[in-house]
Order: C-alpha cells, then sequence, then structure tokens
C-alpha cells in the first residue's frame, strides 16, 4: 500500500479529479445559498440540494453572472480540495441560471446594475449614419432572425456591403462569440459604419447571451454604433438597453438601419416636382415683368409718337396760318412798297416845287436887297441901329454898304 | 463602374445637398439666375441618387473568423447570398 504524505495526497486527489474522473470538468446543478463576495475579488457560496451541500469558489472576473441566495444554478467547475485549508469546494468557472425565477432575477439584478452605472444613458446614445455603406451583422447564418434581416433590408434598400460574423446566439459560446464579433469589427473599422446585433425570440433562457454582462459591455465598448434587434416585439434584453439604437426585431432592425427607397425616391420627385414649380413660377415671373416692362416702353412709345404727331399737325396748321399771314404782309408789304414809292414821289415834287417857292420868297427877304439899291445898314456892336438915340458922339459905328463897308465916329446926332 | 463607385459613396452627401436645394427653393423668394443653377445641379443630383437607389442588392461578405483566437480568414461568399435574397 502506497503511503502518502499530505501534500502528495492533496497533489494525487486534484490531479486525478482534473486528468482522470472529470476530464472535462463536472456540472452541478442545485440552489445557491450563503452567496458573499469577499475583497471585491473572490466569490463564495454553497450549492445545495434536499440532502447534500458542496462548497464553491469562483473569482470576480471569472463569475460574471449575477447570482443570489435562492437561484437554481448548474455550476461548471472543477472540484478541488484546497491545500491549506483542506476544504473540498469546486472551483466555478461559469454559472448557468436554471428555470425562469433565477434567470428573471439574475436580469433585474445586472439590469439594475449596469442601469446605475450609466450603461444605458440616453446621453451616450450615438447617431447612425443616415444612409450606411457599409454594415457589420453579428448574427447566426442559420438563424430565421438573419433571414428576415437580410429580406428587410433588401426590400429597403441596396448597394450596402454587409459584412456578416456568424455566432452562436445561444449556448455557452453564445457570450464569447458576441463578444469577439463587436472587438474583430472595432478592430476593422473599415468593414463597417455601423454593428446590428440580432437574433430572434426565445425564452429567457435562450435569450440568456443578450442578458450577459459581457455582452452588455461589448455594446457599450464599440466604437462603431449599435443597433440591437433580439427576440419578439415584447422581448427586452440587457444589450437593448445599452445598444444606441433599439429594435423590437429583427425585421425592426433592418427598417431602423435604412431608410425605403421608396419613401426616398417620392422626397426627392416630390422635392423636385416643387422645384421645378418655383422654376416656372419665377420664370412667368420675370416673363411677366418684361411683357409689363415692354407694354410699358410701347405705350410711353405711343403716346410719345401720338403727341408727336398732334405737334406736327399743330405745326403744320400753325405753319400754314402763318405762311397765309406771311403771304398777306408780303402782299401788304409790296402795296405799302408801291404807296410809298408814289407817296414818296410826289412828297419829294411838292418839296421842290415848295422849296423854289420859299426860295424865290427868300431871295425877296434878302436883307442885302436894298444896300444893292443904295441904302446902308448900321450897326453898333453887332446890333443894328434903327434909332440915333442907340448912339452917342464919338461912338463907331459900322456902315455896310452894297459892297464893302465903313467904319465911322458919330459926330453929330441930328 | 469606377464612377458609380464613386457616386454610390457618394450617396449621403448628394442627397443631403439635393435637400438643401430643394429647401432653398421652399424658403427663399427664387432668384432666376441662382435658381437656374440650383435647378440644373438638384435635376443631376436627383438622377445621382434615383441611379443609386436602383442598385437592389446587398453584397454579404462571411467573416470567418474564429473569435475567441481573432483567427482571422476572410471569404467572399456574396454571389451565394444574393441568389439567396433573390
Amino acid at each position: 500500500m502506497n503511503i502518502f504524505s499530505v501534500t502528495q495526497f492533496v497533489d494525487f486527489v486534484n490531479t486525478s479529479f482534473t486528468s482522470a474522473v472529470f476530464p472535462e470538468g463536472v456540472t452541478i446543478e442545485g440552489e445557491v445559498v450563503e452567496y458573499r463576495v469577499s475583497q471585491d475579488r473572490w466569490i463564495w457560496f454553497v450549492l445545495k440540494d434536499e440532502t447534500a451541500v458542496i462548497s464553491c469558489f469562483a473569482t470576480v472576473w471569472q463569475l460574471r453572472t449575477p447570482l443570489e441566495d435562492g437561484m437554481r444554478v448548474r455550476v461548471f467547475g472543477v472540484p478541488k480540495i484546497y491545500p491549506k485549508s483542506g476544504k473540498f469546494s469546486v472551483t466555478v468557472e461559469r454559472v448557468e441560471l436554471v428555470g425562469e425565477g433565477a434567470l428573471r432575477r439574475a436580469f433585474e439584478l445586472l439590469k439594475k446594475k449596469l442601469e446605475t452605472e450609466g450603461l444605458f444613458s440616453l446621453d451616450r446614445k450615438r447617431t447612425i449614419p443616415r444612409f450606411p455603406e457599409r454594415v457589420g451583422l453579428i448574427a447566426s447564418k442559420e438563424s430565421a432572425a438573419y433571414t428576415d434581416f437580410l429580406r428587410i433590408l433588401g426590400n429597403r434598400w441596396g448597394g450596402m456591403t454587409i459584412s456578416l460574423t456568424s455566432v452562436a446566439v445561444q449556448g455557452k459560446d453564445a457570450v464569447s462569440e458576441i463578444v469577439g464579433a463587436f472587438s474583430y469589427f472595432n478592430a476593422h473599422p473599415e468593414l463597417a459604419d455601423v454593428l446590428v446585433l440580432t437574433r430572434g425570440g426565445g425564452s429567457l433562457e435562450d435569450l440568456q447571451a443578450f442578458n450577459s454582462e459581457e455582452v452588455a459591455r461589448a455594446v457599450f465598448g464599440s466604437r462603431v454604433p449599435v443597433i440591437v434587434g433580439v427576440g419578439h416585439e415584447r422581448d427586452e434584453s440587457l444589450a437593448d438597453y445599452v445598444a444606441d439604437i433599439r429594435a423590437s426585431t429583427p425585421s425592426n432592425a433592418a427598417e431602423m438601419l435604412t431608410p425605403d427607397r421608396r419613401e426616398v425616391v417620392a422626397f426627392i420627385d416630390g422635392g423636385m416636382r416643387h422645384v421645378d414649380m418655383a422654376m416656372r413660377a419665377a420664370l412667368t415671373g420675370r416673363r411677366d415683368a418684361v411683357s409689363a416692362i415692354t407694354a410699358q416702353i410701347e405705350s410711353y412709345a405711343r403716346r410719345s409718337i401720338t403727341v408727336f404727331l398732334h405737334q406736327l399737325k399743330d405745326f403744320r396748321r400753325h405753319f400754314a396760318v402763318f405762311s397765309e399771314r406771311l403771304h398777306a404782309k408780303q402782299v401788304a408789304c409790296e402795296g405799302f412798297h408801291v404807296q410809298l414809292f408814289s407817296a414818296a414821289a410826289a412828297w419829294s415834287d411838292r418839296l421842290t416845287r415848295r422849296l423854289d417857292a420859299d426860295t424865290r420868297l427868300l431871295k425877296t427877304l434878302d436883307p442885302r436887297r436894298p444896300l444893292e439899291k443904295g441904302y446902308a445898314l448900321v450897326t453898333k456892336g453887332g446890333r443894328v441901329v434903327k434909332d440915333a438915340g442907340q448912339v452917342d458922339v464919338h461912338e463907331m459905328v459900322d456902315i455896310q454898304l452894297f459892297r464893302g463897308g465903313l467904319r465911322t465916329e458919330v459926330k453929330e446926332i441930328l | 463602374m469606377t464612377k458609380i463607385k464613386q457616386d454610390t459613396s457618394n450617396f449621403g452627401e448628394a442627397y443631403k445637398e439635393l435637400e438643401g436645394i430643394i429647401a432653398w427653393f421652399e424658403n427663399e423668394d427664387v432668384d432666376l439666375e441662382e435658381g437656374l443653377k440650383k435647378f440644373e445641379r438638384g435635376l443631376a443630383l436627383a438622377k445621382q441618387c434615383k441611379d443609386r437607389l436602383k442598385e437592389v442588392e446587398n453584397k454579404v461578405v462571411h467573416i470567418k473568423a474564429k473569435f475567441g483566437a481573432l483567427d482571422e480568414e476572410h471569404t467572399d461568399d456574396s454571389e451565394d447570398d444574393q441568389r439567396a435574397l433573390l
């Protein structure tokens, strides 16, 4: 018989459990009691049924499923004796919740936790491109959700490139594959403007991956905006709450992703009809304005011509009157001319005759004529002396004779 | 082919510009000269957008990767999938 040291024995048992007895690990179903977390790092709980209990241990980062006393679970792990305490326990790798009650409770617990952390905050919701060209699709290729999504998408919009990462959407690989797909798309940003995570409806158990903390954090942490469409109308998942856009079904995810081309065509047609009408109105307006201006110019021109023609007519009339008057004046003038000349001739004759008579008269009145006959004219200082009283003795007087004159001194007044 | 590709990638921009033009005609007192330019541009954009909308198929590329290990392998199964869609 082999004799072990204590260390050897514990080692032997532990090795036997992992390599020989349970090479694929062990799965134990039971109810959680005495659940506790120490130092935010270690999780301890007891799994029990009606007649037995087994201690369980896990690390906080490995066990993301929210647990609570009273939950029914399936524990996947490795049984082990802890050498320092000799305590036998199961080191838990993952836990599956069993039954609607446990799942519902876990869902509520995690929802509350993530909500408190702000993962559902509306402030962080990003907008998706209006017309996405590249879509990253995270779905199971075999699922109805996948074909529904593509069918509805094809009805609405074309020309997109859809990169599909076909993942398990339930079962033990679902969480890691979904999380892996998010990592992949975030490492290849050239593949997608937007990510769509979708699957069809199912029980709370089927939808576990979509209610897992890991998937919720992957959606939250994605740099590419995410649309999540899981289940039927009434289903809810935590991934939904974290998503930038929450779609109610896979088909609805397609509807949220792109507009319907018919609506877009209708908008373009309607818009261009309006543009066409506006242009026609503008053209008509311009044409009317041109017509109005032309009409105005025409009316001005007509008016000017009319005025001009009136003026011309007036001018002609006035000119005719003036011509007549002018002619009359001319005739009159010619008459005057004749009258003038004849009058002038008569006047000249009369004047000549009168001049002759006057000359003759003047000759008879010439003061020198009596001197011819021997009379003399006496003047003193240029004045004619008619009275002897006008002169004094010894004064000098001039005597004008018919030919020549004398200056003499008055000797005596007679 | 290259041109179609270019137009395709610009659908969002073309549509946005077209919306702007349509809005301009709704809001502005249309100036004929500027309106005419915008009208012609709008017609071109509307055609470009509608041509793009005639593309009915979406191309599906399968990413074959082991997501746990990030073992990447691209394959293009789009032809199969397009047939499946039609």
